[in-house]
């Protein structure tokens, strides 16, 4: 339905249909009900005029001669006298007649209710017959009277409505008007409102209390507000954060080339400034990678999509960062005797398989061994890596996944993101992420629950 | 000049530590806040290069505690932080300079050269006493206009001579500025280097005091 596009005109055209529908209604009803007691009551009296001349015709007797026709038409007594005629037969003689009559009979009943036409007007006539039957009175009324007192009637109804009705429009706008107050206001708190501002409505934005059925859409748009906030600060947080972690790669770069551009005749020291310089520029570009994983996570929300084999995920990843394992002493082993369906993105979960199996071999020591299981726990799959490293103090543990958060006192070169990355997949997949002490192997022990 | 050097990052850390050498400074290298903290409190050093992100202790905190126990070295704030608040917060502890990640080598060095020679009260660059004229930043000596070659130690005990204004240095605090961690002294090598500056110079420029150390000679009035 297209009504009018304002709430205030749509609620205003509704009031008033409704209004002026149910007037309506009640002025046919009462017109109806009217017509009918109005006709029961004429029809009493025209029953009550003839049995009156009847009586009286009757106690006239027979013997005078009213032959006259002069004498046959009574005289009219009042301006709505033409409005009613009668006529009295005796002994099927025209005895005495109203001038609005012609002389023939009124009606062809003897006797009881009949609408007929005379002088091209409609009449209702009453025929009776007196006791003896020698004397048949009629009595008529034009129904033309009957409906002009229906017409008055219904003026009188539907009149003051014509005046009432644009009255009532007026008072009706004013009131939806102060009906919607609270809508106007709500609208206007939003429409002043900065372009960058986030901070959700106030609850008396409507004024006093919020309306119930503004409640939900404030609720709504908070909500919306809320998500937004957390998006744009994600996003200026990621930007600062990249561009703050990205000096000291940075800072490396530009150190170790002025090095190698002073080291004059030393061609050992420069050979080693250019490899570190090298060596920076691939942390940076590594650096640059997780970052941009990170932002990717952060603004992606993709829910669950197709049923991914955590164990498959698992073996591809270790068979990538075995060499590098293996060349450094170390020893990594999977436990994965069956497949286990996760429902996310292969791509995120090899990601984050990486980056806990990376951790642990990373900052931990040379022949050092990590563990990485998948099999379902209560129904759930679950992913662990243990590893025979120092481990992390609680302290530590409960700073992982902070951004930037680097465990200290470890030579290797971690961005601290590959955390902040982890969680992030786990979010998306719905998985829980928890630390600890491997009761196994003595290092950190990592442990993601999927939802089942 | 002596300093000390406060960076956890492996890379950057041993870039700035070639580069500051090449330079002609004698860098000590410490990795995190504890070591630095401790490393400033026993002195030794003219200056040092602090990072804020260290392990252990926040640079922050570092300088804080140094300067709540009136340790007054000159401290250089090298960091990624470069947020008006943080760069306030720094100088607000102490810190008598602050630098933002990336930074060129030359002019870090010039900043510290500038630090230490404000730590002596000296405003310029060029030190000069008695015909003596040392340029800190071109780590050239010359001696009435004319140049004079220097090895790298003899211009630092040279500069750490022309420093200290008069007061006399023992051999210890000499050898302390000009020779940094894990590099073999030789009993006598302050002996040697002053005798050199002697005969390069002039003889009379470095007084012995006997007993207690070296002092340049105050020019007369």
């Amino acid at each position: 339905m297209t009504g009018p596009r304002s709430l205030q005109g749509r609620l205003l055209a509704l009031v008033l249909a409704t209004v002026s529908v149910v007037w309506l209604a009640a002025s046919a009803l009462s017109w109806w009900e009217a017509r009918h007691e109005l006709d029961e009551l004429l029809d009493g009296h025209l029953a009550q005029a003839a049995s009156l001349l009847v009586v009286q015709r009757a106690g006239h007797g027979s013997h005078e001669d009213d032959d006259d026709d002069e004498r046959v038409e009574a005289p009219m007594l009042h301006r709505y006298g033409p409005k009613a005629a009668f006529q009295i037969w005796h002994e099927g003689r025209l005895s005495l007649r109203s001038s609005n009559t012609p002389a023939e009979p009124m009606a062809q009943t003897r006797s009881g209710f009949e609408t007929v036409t005379m002088n091209g007007e409609r009449w209702r006539v009453f025929a009776t017959r007196g006791a003896k039957r020698d004397i048949q009175v009629y009595v008529g009324e034009q129904l033309e009277s009957r409906d002009s007192i229906l017409q008055g009637m219904l003026r009188g109804l539907l009149g003051p409505m014509l005046i009432a009705l644009p009255l009532m429009a007026l008072l009706l706008w004013w009131a939806v008007r102060r009906g919607l107050v609270p809508l106007h206001r709500i609208g206007l708190a939003i429409a002043q409102r900065e372009p960058r501002a986030l901070q959700p409505i106030a609850a008396d934005a409507a004024g006093e209390n919020m309306p119930s059925e503004l409640a939900p859409l404030v609720d709504a748009l908070n909500g919306l507000f809320e998500r937004i906030a957390t998006m744009l600060d994600s996003e200026r947080r990621f930007t600062a954060d990249a561009a703050h972690e990205l000096r000291t790669p940075i800072a490396a770069i530009r150190a170790q080339a002025q090095v190698a551009q002073g080291a004059g005749g030393d061609e050992q020291g420069r050979q080693r400034a250019l490899a570190a310089t090298l060596a920076a520029c691939d942390r940076a570009t590594r650096l640059v990678e997780q970052l941009l994983t990170l932002a990717r996570l952060e603004s992606s929300a993709d829910g669950p999509g197709d049923a991914v084999d955590l164990s498959h995920v698992a073996r591809e990843v270790l068979a990538e960062l075995a060499p590098a394992a293996l060349s450094r002493g170390q020893s990594i082993e999977l436990e994965a005797d069956v497949a286990v369906p996760v429902r996310g993105s292969a791509t995120l979960l090899s990601v984050l398989v990486r980056n806990l199996a990376d951790n642990a071999l990373r900052y931990s020591p040379d022949g050092a061994r990590v563990v990485v299981t998948v099999g379902l726990s209560q129904g759930r799959p679950l992913l662990t890596v243990d590893d025979s490293g120092r481990g992390l103090s609680d302290e530590q543990q409960q700073r992982l996944g902070e951004r930037f958060f680097r465990v200290l006192g470890t030579a290797a070169t971690g961005s601290g993101l590959g955390w902040s990355i982890v969680r992030r997949i786990a979010a998306v997949h719905r998985a829980e992420v928890t630390t600890g002490r491997s009761a196994a192997l003595g290092g950190l022990s990592v442990r993601v629950v999927f939802a089942a | 000049m002596r300093i000390l050097l406060a960076e956890d990052d492996p890379l950057l850390g041993d870039g700035l530590r070639a580069g500051l050498r090449q330079l002609g400074f004698v860098v000590d290298w410490v990795r995190d806040g504890n070591a630095a903290e401790r490393e400033l409190n026993e002195g030794g050093h003219e200056a040092a290069v602090l990072d804020l992100g260290l392990p252990m202790k926040d640079g922050m905190d570092v300088l804080s505690a140094l300067r709540s126990r009136g340790v007054r070295i000159p401290v250089l704030v090298l960091t990624a932080r470069d947020a008006v608040p943080e760069r306030i917060r720094g100088l607000d502890s102490g810190a008598d300079d602050y630098v933002v990640k990336p930074v060129d080598l030359h002019e870090l060095a010039a900043r510290l050269r500038a630090l230490v020679r404000r730590s002596h009260g000296q405003p310029d660059e060029q030190l000069s006493v008695q015909g003596v004229v040392l340029d800190a930043a071109k780590r050239q000596v010359s001696l009435d206009d004319q140049p004079v070659t220097l090895s790298s130690r003899e211009f630092d005990v040279l500069h750490a001579l022309m420093l200290a204004d008069g007061r006399v240095l023992s051999r210890e605090q000499l050898e302390q500025r000009i020779y940094g961690w894990g590099q073999e002294v030789e009993s006598n090598a302050i002996e040697v280097h002053i005798h050199h500056l002697r005969r390069k110079l002039k003889p009379e420029l470095i007084q012995t005091v006997r007993g207690v150390g070296y002092s340049l000679a105050k020019e007369r009035p």
